[in-house]
């Protein structure tokens, strides 16, 4: 409870952070106006106020007090200021007081304060005035009223400020809001996750049809547990056929002992007795072994005892290992060696698939048929084929006997655990190489792997349910990267991510606990 | 007397190895645990040790680097349930002269305790002599009196093996792991009966004594003396 508050004042930061930046902008916007406007304003009353000056300097000197007089006639508005002077200061006409001191009387235009008549009281206008001393001496000066630009920027800046404040308030909602949904949402996937982790593992999370980044998220966690489950359930068909495997020997030798304990009388037979028992122990032990190897490899990611391996030399070693077993049994073994190949591998564990793919083709090839090792460069890729005139794998068990346990029914009485091609496969795909079985009739299984190279082979064991997490992890993230609802996108991730390693790790428990027999 | 010192904490496996061993005429000392076993092999020094790797206190493989790290360079059999070839490699690189993972043949254990106790031939010889074989290391050829005995390389090496440690209980296993170079146990349960009994058609002829013994349940010996 305590991180969905986190969350939730998080989310009130954030909006409360964009409504911020918003008035920020707001008031950066205001002050470009105000900026602009007042800028406009004072260069058009400045360029007025030269052209009134210029036109009554250039009056004779009789006309000029008339036309001041027009001209603040005209001014309904009371913006304009003008003054005659005599030459010692006396007004002649116009609303100004007197020279206001400090105006160079020279034609520039610049900014004032002003006493005007009416105002003598009070505070004058701010102005931009010019003065200018005419040719018979007197001081002429013109003025005009700036305030209005004050007047404009008020009014602009009050509409900005009408605007900001709903804005800033629409955005403390929004963020509100939206942490509540979300918090609603992520309260509601809690509840189903709470009830996968106690193992309902049918659960799913509620998608949702809309096409935001939680309906997408939740989606894609559903395709997690779906996958999830049906490894669960795979394995849990494992379980049964380990123990079907397991219990078979275990119950003949039980039933031996057993039966010695009542029936034997002379030391001889009680020592037959326990020979049974223990070759009953011994295949349950090589079962479990053999398990155990499986697993160990399956899991195994590590490339550390990779490097270049020459496969030529292994053909020509296990071809030496199984010479005299197929010999006993009448079938010719051959090697076929195109040319010197080399991959990048494990020497020990792509020895261990040869020899088990020749030793599967020793057992199966009839007497009197062949069995032959080949090794081939094609294309880049290295190829190495074992075939035997044996009865072959059909269409239909093509993918099973690459499952644990899986023997043919045509062959359930030939001695093995049947784990044979499980671990063939397992160590095909730590390399990352391929396993391609050959149709019947007669026997073929290639390995086709990339020719040496340098730099690591990639792996990624399906059975690894913590790659899968990554890559799921990977995905979300991407996901969320494109995803428009930036201002929850934190809280997306970090709820998520912690959801989604709360839901893997109980899951890779369960999984764990299920495959007990085999971790 | 040969004295054998056993770091075993599991008391029924413990007293059925040291059953089995002063049956076999070795003088066995018993430690439950890391501390006391690395106290007694420093005080009483065993001709041989066998040390559970899972131990309370003090773990097998810490004993062992303790004592070498003390130059103590008494040969040691570790006996695991950790059987991944990664465990192995490990004991082995801590010191350890030989791996047997659990459950495992009280055969196997004899064996493999006979071969730490009887360190192999010097292996700077070139010509190996055992009983009427004579194998010459550098022609890589094989004699049995005045009879050349024409071997392949996988059997050279078998015979050079065996003879290396004759009078010696040799387990398939051993030999898997030895000779083979097998880090797995191969799915033909009787790859090493075969290539033996190439071998031994070829090293005792009819009419000739035999040198080559299968012993029911174990595995091999080259008996070398009369």
């Amino acid at each position: 409870m305590r991180h969905i508050q986190f969350i939730r004042s998080n989310t009130f930061l954030w909006a409360l952070a964009v409504a911020a930046t918003l008035a920020l902008f707001v008031a950066g916007l205001f002050a470009f106006v105000y900026q602009k406007l007042d800028n406009y304003l004072i260069a058009r009353s400045d360029r007025m106020i030269t052209t009134q000056i210029n036109f009554m300097s250039d009056l004779p000197h009789g006309r000029r007090v008339r036309a001041v007089a027009d001209h603040l006639q005209q001014d309904s508005r009371h913006v304009h200021y003008v003054g005659l002077f005599s030459a010692a200061g006396t007004r002649l006409a116009g609303n100004i007081d007197r020279v206001p001191s400090g105006l160079a009387l020279d034609g520039t235009v610049q900014g004032a304060r002003l006493n005007p008549l009416e105002a003598a009281a009070g505070r004058g206008p701010i102005v931009r005035i010019v003065g200018r001393r005419l040719d018979d001496g007197d001081v002429l000066v013109v003025a005009r009223n700036v305030d209005e630009t004050r007047e404009i920027s008020s009014v602009v800046g009050q509409a900005l400020a009408l605007g900001v404040l709903p804005a800033f308030c629409l955005c403390v909602l929004a963020g509100a809001w939206l942490s509540a949904r979300a918090q609603k949402r992520v309260e509601v996937v809690n509840q189903r996750v709470q009830r996968i982790v106690a193992g309902e593992l049918r659960e799913r999370l509620p998608e949702g049809n809309a096409d935001d980044p939680f309906a997408r998220l939740a989606r894609i966690v559903n395709s997690m547990l779906d996958e999830m489950e049906t490894m669960i359930n795979a394995l849990s068909g494992v379980g049964n056929d380990i123990a079907h495997d397991l219990r078979t020997p275990l119950t003949r030798a039980r039933l031996a002992l057993e039966r010695g304990r009542t029936h034997a009388v002379t030391l001889e037979q009680l020592q037959e007795v326990t020979d049974k028992a223990i070759a009953g122990i011994d295949q349950s032990l090589a079962i479990v072994t053999a398990l155990l190897r499986l697993a160990e490899i399956e899991n195994s990611s590590r490339t550390a005892g990779f490097g270049n391996v020459v496969l030529d030399e292994i053909l020509h070693e296990v071809c030496d290992v199984y010479e005299p077993i197929a010999e006993d049994k009448g079938v010719a073994l051959g090697v076929v060696i195109d040319r010197s190949v080399q991959v990048w591998g494990d020497r020990d564990l792509l020895f261990e698939a040869i020899a088990n793919l020749a030793d599967n083709a020793v057992k199966f090839a009839p007497p009197g048929g062949q069995v032959e090792l080949e090794l081939k460069l094609d294309d880049g890729r290295a190829l190495v084929r074992v075939s035997d005139t044996g009865p072959g794998i059909n269409e239909q068990e093509r993918e099973a006997v690459l499952r644990r346990f899986y023997r043919s029914d045509k062959i359930r009485n030939t001695p093995g655990v049947g784990l044979g091609l499980s671990l063939v496969a397992a160590i095909i795909k730590l390399h990352g190489f391929r396993l391609i079985i050959g149709p019947a009739p007669g026997g073929r299984i290639e390995i086709v792997a990339d020719a040496a190279r340098e730099g690591k082979t990639r792996c990624i064991p399906i059975s690894d349910l913590r790659s899968r997490k990554r890559e799921v992890d990977r995905t979300i993230r991407g996901r969320l990267d494109v995803g428009t609802c930036r201002m929850s996108e934190t809280e997306f991730r970090c709820v998520t991510s912690s959801l989604v390693a709360g839901a893997t790790a109980s899951l890779l428990g369960s999984v764990n606990r299920l495959g007990m027999w085999e971790q | 007397m040969t004295r054998i010192l056993l770091i075993e904490d599991d008391t029924e496996t413990a007293e059925a190895i040291v059953a089995e061993l002063a049956e076999r005429s070795f003088e066995v000392h018993w430690a439950p645990n890391g501390v006391e076993g690395l106290d007694r092999a420093r005080t009483s020094h065993p001709d041989a040790m066998i040390v559970d790797r899972m131990l309370p206190g003090m773990d097998g493989l810490t004993v062992i680097e303790a004592l070498r790290n003390d130059q103590i360079k008494t040969p040691v059999l570790v006996l695991s349930a950790l059987g991944a070839v990664d465990d192995r490699v490990r004991g082995l690189r801590m010191g350890g002269d030989d791996y047997l993972t659990k459950p495992f043949a009280i055969v196997e254990l004899i064996a493999r305790i006979e071969a730490l106790l009887r360190r192999p031939m010097d292996s700077r010889e070139t010509i190996l002599l055992a009983g009427p074989l004579e194998l010459d290391l550098i022609e890589r050829t094989a004699r049995r009196g005045e009879r050349e005995i024409d071997l392949l390389p996988r059997e050279f090496r078998l015979l050079e093996y065996m003879m290396r440690r004759s009078d010696q209980l040799l387990t398939r296993a051993m030999l898997l792991e030895e000779v083979w170079n097998y880090k797995f146990v191969p799915a033909t349960t009787n790859l090493i009966d075969v290539h033996m009994g190439r071998l031994r058609h070829k090293v005792d002829a009819p009419g000739e004594v035999q040198l080559i013994h299968n012993v029911r349940g174990s595995g091999f010996i080259l008996r070398a003396r009369e």
